[in-house]
């Protein structure tokens, strides 16, 4: 059994519990065993790294420190915003070991970092670590049928010099990861556009905007459904989608799910186990298209996509 | 005894901020050789070197010390002061207290001064024993080499050509006409390349002056300037020219077909091919990678209707060597390619292309019969988003230079794109517009008037599919705005790069190139059709991105420089070079084998003291000679003495510091 240093972040208890328990469920049957930061501390993300820096390096600092007391060299991280501090905290320290002896005083109790464990999103590790092969050989109930868009949202793949993983305009990381379930990934330029991240409380109206925008993408492109890494582009995307749906007078229906959801269910788990009665959007009409797929040539495929969008946008 | 004379110069405020001149100069004084000290705000300036010609005359000098710049700036400039006043010009030392003192010390007035002190002090000593040395005379090959048959090469050939100098032209592809043969009309003229350019392709094939080789590389370039030797390898063209009467039978029947390169891939070619119908010379190649009977032992059609019998399968590689006396380096350069642009899509959509493949389409003799079409459907589109800097001066994605020819050439495409398609519409997003040259301010403002052409300021951040249009958001930085315009076809104008063969090239010719794979001239303002090495000249984009005009200038220029270097009949050397006393020499051979120039042979001669036998001894051909001192140090028995580096001049130097 596979040992991982696991940092939830405050989201996997809350508003992405889903995202966490089925995650759980996911590396159970991929054999990988998880053990949490004990006394781990919030990330900083987004208010610590607009106020001072030694505060927005220091908090990712203790928790990496902490990290490097359990024996794994790799941590995963659920959370888009807690990796891309994290992430961000290693790469600063590992290159400036100046300023890493400076801010360590801040968490001096803790421990001298050393920069031993690698910081990885819970998307890389699936792909880079599991791979597609075993994610394959472990699919029981193949999701044929399914088209799905792939969002990464602005932090999985960005800065490219800091995460150092897929392309930072077009990923196709998670794509292929769905391939390997059996569903179809959409061709989907919105990827990486912003969802409009917090603002979600303070204005929502930019988030409506952007959110719509990408949901309006995604039916384009075909998809019965939106599949995510981030919990706050889940939220904004789902939870947000009644109100686009009133505002725009479109009628989008699009269930947005986590990455480990539709791996958990293409790996066999009953559907009570995937907390679906959490999301705003119900999944069931999506998830109605599974087994339905009829493959259809290449050439045919295209205009047919061109027409239903169409008439579902009037 | 000696009388030296010591002259230090200011440079302006160069020198004479960070260096106590005055200090220097009293310093100097001091040394019982020197009579003659003094100090001037610009000493390469003609009185500064009237108080040399004087100080000389006036004085009884026997060597002079001018304390200045490096002396690869000015080092000739003061030996033709000593000349004009009677002196042997090798008389001169030149102290560098700008380079080495300061230009380098420029936040410690009092070391950099010190250091200039020791510097003056080492020249005086050495030029006390500085001897009278006379130019070498080397006899020159008045043959020229030019390497590429773009319009640069082209223009070179022809001009050296045209001074009944002999020229070899090596073209790598199997055509001369480079880049401007694939280009439609010409800024900001409009001239069809074509009508201007060909007429100079067949005077290259047709030329007696002119020897043409194409479809050939140089593998190996030896000697020196005024005698080179170059090796060139001849690609088996499996045609034979001669015989051959193009008549073009063979591609006409050939059922191999390839992307054609010449129209960007657009469409095809055959594997027995011409790159284009007006190439020149106009005989076919095969291209053996794609040529199945090469590859698989199976067609063989071409040869069947070849009637004059020209199709030789056995070819084989040949090797050539020319005797040459100069080199003129033109080999162009290369599109950049936009594959990091992610963000625009690159690579997934389809009607999204280059600028050189928009070029291909409106042509006359392209691949659509002049009329763009989107690649995805043939459709003739309607609305062109232009996308100007893609590549250039993007230090993130691209290169950090602007690549001077892309607003002229967009602002060309938006001409071109509307006579051909009336109710067309082009968008252009740019940087600046950079319309530096003659008539070109005037041909982008009359060409934004004439087209009604959008031109919106601002880079653009994404394109993404809706439907079969694509979408092209980008900031209007004017109205401070994010904009989106659906485009039925974008135009990315993807920066000028080096060629990528240039360094290998640079290798093996011997010169430098910069950090992007343009060859480096020997001096950006003063000498920039020169590189460092004697004898070879850089004309065209191979140096920098240029336009036309530019590189046919740049090319006429190398014309020039080889014309000026063959105008007598030997040619003038510094007489700085090794020889060697056969007296100490032991025949060890080391210096042969530390020569970076080739310079040193062996030779016999007589064991002496009434020995019969011959014994060997090394050789030096001052005419290779360089001067750079690396025999000296490696003999063993310091039989080997460096002209104008002597034992007593450097035990001299190290002594008086």
């Amino acid at each position: 059994m596979k040992k991982l240093t696991y940092f939830p972040g405050c989201s996997a208890h809350g508003t992405s519990e889903e995202f966490d328990s089925t995650l759980k469920l996911v590396l159970k049957t991929l054999d990988v065993e998880l053990e949490d930061i004990p006394d781990w501390n919030c990330c900083g993300a987004t208010s610590a790294h607009v106020m001072t820096e030694n505060l927005a390096l220091a908090l990712p600092m203790r928790n990496l420190v902490l990290a490097e007391k359990l024996e794994n060299t790799t941590m995963g991280i659920a959370c888009a915003s807690c990796y891309q501090r994290m992430k961000v905290t290693k790469v600063h320290m590992d290159e400036n070991p100046e300023l890493a002896k400076r801010i360590n005083t801040t968490v001096v109790e803790e421990g001298t970092y050393k920069g031993t464990v690698d910081v990885k999103s819970m998307l890389q590790y699936a792909y880079e670590d599991i791979g597609l092969e075993i994610i394959k050989s472990k699919v029981t109930k193949p999701l044929t049928g399914l088209k799905v868009a792939c969002y990464y949202g602005c932090l999985l793949t960005r800065p490219k010099n800091i995460t150092k993983f897929d392309s930072p305009e077009y990923p196709v990381s998670m794509d292929q990861i769905c391939e390997a379930l059996g569903a179809t990934a959409t061709e989907f330029d919105y990827k990486t556009e912003c969802c409009g991240a917090s603002f979600s409380i303070s204005n929502t109206e930019v988030v409506e905007n952007l959110s719509g925008q990408i949901l309006a993408m995604a039916k384009e492109s075909g998809a019965h459904a939106i599949v995510v890494a981030c919990p706050l582009c889940q939220s904004n995307l789902d939870m947000r989608q009644p109100d686009i749906e009133k505002k725009q007078g479109v009628k989008y229906d699009i269930p947005i799910f986590y990455f480990t959801q539709l791996m958990a269910l293409a790996f066999g788990y009953p559907v009570d186990q995937l907390k679906f009665p959490k999301h705003i959007v119900a999944v069931e009409g999506a998830l109605a298209n599974i087994g339905k797929f009829q493959p259809v040539p290449e050439k045919v495929k295209k205009p047919i996509k061109a027409v239903e969008a169409e008439s579902e946008d009037k | 005894m000696a009388r030296v004379g010591v002259f230090v110069c200011f440079c302006g405020a160069n020198i004479a901020d960070y260096v106590d001149v005055p200090q220097v100069v009293e310093e100097v004084k001091r040394i019982k050789e020197v009579k003659f000290a003094t100090e001037y705000k610009y000493m390469c300036s003609d009185p500064g070197q009237g108080m040399i010609r004087d100080a000389i005359i006036q004085y009884k000098l026997t060597s002079i010390v001018v304390a200045a710049c490096s002396p690869r700036m000015h080092e000739k400039t003061f030996r033709k002061a000593l000349s004009d006043a009677g002196m042997n010009p090798y008389l001169l030392e030149v102290a560098n207290i700008r380079e080495h003192s300061s230009w380098v010390h420029q936040k410690d007035k009092k070391a950099a001064t010190n250091k200039a002190m020791d510097l003056c002090r080492m020249a005086v000593a050495k030029s006390i024993a500085n001897e009278q040395l006379h130019e070498i005379s080397v006899p020159v090959t008045k043959r020229a080499l030019v390497i590429g048959g773009g319009i640069a090469g082209i223009q070179a050939a022809l001009d050296i050509a045209d001074a009944r100098i002999p020229v070899v032209l090596v073209e790598k592809s199997p055509s001369i006409g480079g880049k401007m043969a694939q280009l439609d009309e010409t800024f900001p003229t409009l001239d069809c390349a074509q009508c201007i350019l060909t007429p100079k392709m067949v005077d290259v094939a047709s030329h007696p002056y002119i020897e043409l080789i194409p479809y050939a590389e140089v593998l190996e370039l030896q000697g020196f300037v005024g005698n080179y030797k170059v090796k060139i390898k001849k690609k088996a063209s499996y045609v034979n020219f001669k015989t051959c009467t193009g008549c073009g039978a063979c591609w006409q029947k050939c059922p191999v077909k390839v992307p054609n390169e010449y129209n960007m891939g657009i469409d095809k070619r055959k594997a027995i091919y011409t790159p284009f119908p007006q190439a020149v010379p106009n005989k076919p190649v095969i291209d053996a990678e794609n040529c199945t009977m090469l590859t698989k032992g199976k067609c063989g059609i071409c040869k069947k209707v070849c009637l004059p019998g020209a199709i030789d399968y056995e070819m084989q590689d040949e090797i050539i060597e020319r005797e040459i006396g100069a080199v003129v380096v033109a080999t162009g350069y290369d599109m950049w390619d936009p594959t990091p642009y992610e963000e625009y899509g690159v690579g997934r959509f389809k009607d999204i292309i280059t600028s050189l493949e928009f070029e291909r389409m409106v042509s006359a003799n392209g691949p659509t019969n002049g009329v763009p079409q989107r690649p995805s459907d043939g459709k003739v589109p309607k609305n062109v988003v232009f996308i100007k800097c893609v590549g250039s001066r993007d230090e993130a994605k691209g290169i950090e230079y602007c690549s001077k020819i892309c607003c002229m050439y967009t602002t060309k495409h938006t001409i071109l794109l509307h006579h051909k398609v009336h109710d067309s519409h082009a968008y252009v997003f740019y940087m600046d517009i950079r319309a530096a040259g003659k008539g070109y301010e005037e041909f982008v403002k009359k060409a934004q008037v004439d087209t009604g052409t959008t031109y919106l300021r601002g880079r653009v951040s994404k394109i993404y599919k809706k439907g079969d249009k694509l979408m092209v958001r980008g900031e209007d930085a004017q109205i401070g705005q994010v904009v989106e315009v659906e485009a039925d076809l974008v135009v990315l104008a993807t920066a000028v790069s080096a060629p990528k063969d240039n360094p290998e090239l640079a290798r093996l010719l011997g010169i430098s190139y910069d950090k992007y794979g343009y060859l480096s001239e020997a001096h950006p303002k003063l000498r920039p059709v020169e590189t460092a090495k004697a004898g070879i000249f850089l004309a065209g984009c191979t140096q920098a991105p240029k336009d036309i005009p530019e590189t046919v200038s740049q090319a006429s220029a190398c014309a020039a420089k080889v014309c000026g270097l063959f105008s007598g009949d030997t040619m003038k050397k510094d007489p700085m070079v090794s020889t060697i006393n056969n007296e100490y020499c032991s025949g060890c051979q080391n210096c042969v084998k530390v020569c970076p120039y080739g310079a040193i042979i062996t030779d016999e001669v007589p064991v002496g003291h009434g020995i019969k036998d011959l014994r060997t001894v090394a050789k030096i051909n001052e005419g290779v000679c360089q001067g750079c001192g690396s025999c000296v140090a490696i003999c063993r028995s310091m039989a080997i003495t460096l002209a104008g580096f002597t034992d007593p001049q450097i035990i001299n130097e190290i002594v008086s510091i």
